[in-house]
């Protein structure tokens, strides 16, 4: 019963991660957690594989229709990892609560402007029909996205999507399709440090990633499909969630020093 | 796709395509993203943008016609190994599951261990795979640049995992 609830879970989060380009480590590790009290330690590993099996999954439908954007995915790329390893040397410098703080802020910002406020630009007609701007932004957003990927356990997806999106002019579509091309990548290379520590359970692992194959596969079919102003609402509830678990950590590290 | 169906019919998409390739003769700028049949960027190649109706127009069209054909079959390469790793791990992944469900013993459990070990291994090096397969054909497409940035998020790559910061 456990594990078909398990491939269910995992089903849930391939299908939101594949269609919002986000991997679904957000809805997997408080699943993990609240619902089948799996320790943290455990729960990030297991949600950081099931973000490279989505990536995996949906990126080969979306690379086949021709809708990532390899040339943009692999700049991006190398400025994500680049702030994900400098997150990483500088993560003893700061305190990951302040961090916490600011992007939860950051990013209820961001979503509230998604729900709230009408896009003054036009989404282009076609996939094709656009040239990505403003390079210097999205390559130091990237950065920044990589850095607070590495200080705060957060996939990039929830800041590249809008940067893309927003910030380099990018079709959401596209901008949603490349970021589940590009946060493969980097989540192989976050579980490869988790294994080598020895914290990766392949017993949990099997039927959550069963799941998440299966629903990224049926996420990267649907979102051609789905309106894309459907895809930014959904985006934006996603956002206000990651805001709310941000602004949690965020305060229960920040509340015990105020309080003294 | 209700609101852009171009992009999946295949139809429509090399109507879009005609249109666009008169765009892109216009602006040379815009040739870096357009499309292959119809889709985003993907691997198509940056053009020269040669107007139509000079001499050697045609024979620009055919050495551009050639390059949208080879970047299809790069884009189907890098679809195929993620496609290809994802299946197979999953398969494994599943044939654990089912091994679960018989009647355990010594080989069951080695058995069950050897298919999940092999099967996360796969779909970790499933990423890193395309992003050499993406280098390298950018690379025999004669774009360096993409072909250097590849290179150098592998290598990025290794020496985190090799140092152990999480990237």
């Amino acid at each position: 019963m456990t594990v078909l609830l398990l491939i269910a879970v995992g089903a849930l989060a391939g299908t939101l991660g594949a269609l919002l380009g986000i991997g679904g480590g957000i809805v997997l590790v408080p699943a993990l957690v609240l619902g089948f009290d799996i320790p943290v330690e455990q729960a990030i590993p297991a949600s950081l594989m099931c973000v490279v099996a989505s990536s995996c999954s949906a990126a080969a439908g979306y690379v086949h229709k021709h809708l990532s954007d390899i040339r943009l995915g692999l700049s991006l790329e190398l400025a994500t990892v680049m702030g994900a390893i400098a997150g990483g040397m500088v993560a003893a410098m700061v305190a990951p609560a302040m961090v916490a703080v600011v992007f939860g802020l950051f990013t209820l910002y961001v979503a509230l402007q998604m729900l709230l406020l009408r896009s003054p630009r036009q989404e282009p007609a076609a996939m094709d029909d656009y040239v990505p701007a403003n390079y210097p932004l999205g390559i130091s957003g990237s950065f920044v996205a990589g850095g607070l990927s590495s200080l705060l356990g957060v996939g990039g997806g929830p800041l590249k999507v809008p940067l893309m999106a927003y910030g380099m002019h990018v079709p959401f579509k596209v901008a949603s399709a490349t970021s589940n091309l590009m946060i493969g990548v980097t989540g192989a290379a976050s579980v490869a440090a988790y294994a080598l520590r020895g914290h990766l359970k392949l017993a949990l692992v099997s039927p959550l990633v069963v799941g998440v194959l299966g629903g990224a596969y049926v996420g990267s079919r649907l979102m051609p499909r789905v309106p894309t102003a459907v895809l930014k609402r959904l985006f934006a509830v996603v956002l206000l969630v990651v805001a709310g678990q941000m602004l949690w950590k965020g305060g229960e590290g920040l509340w015990p020093s105020i309080l003294k | 796709m209700a609101e852009h169906p171009e992009v999946s019919e295949p139809e429509e998409a090399r109507a879009a395509c005609a249109s666009v390739s008169v765009v892109t003769a216009e602006h040379p700028a815009v040739a870096r993203n357009v499309a292959v049949t119809g889709g985003a960027a993907s691997l198509t190649p940056p053009m020269d943008g040669a107007p139509m109706g000079q001499p050697g127009a045609g024979a620009a069209a055919q050495v551009r016609h050639h390059h949208r054909e080879r970047a299809v079959v790069g884009d189907r390469w890098i679809a195929r190994v993620l496609r290809v790793g994802a299946v197979v791990s999953g398969g494994m992944f599943v044939l654990s599951l089912g091994l679960e469900a018989m009647p355990q013993s010594e080989r069951v459990h080695v058995a069950i261990d050897l298919l999940r070990k092999g099967a996360a291994s796969l779909l970790l090096v499933t990423p890193v795979a395309r992003l050499a397969v993406a280098g390298t054909l950018l690379g025999l497409r004669g774009e360096w640049r993409y072909m250097a940035m590849a290179a150098g998020v592998l290598g990025l790559l290794a020496i985190a995992v090799g140092t152990g910061i999480q990237a």
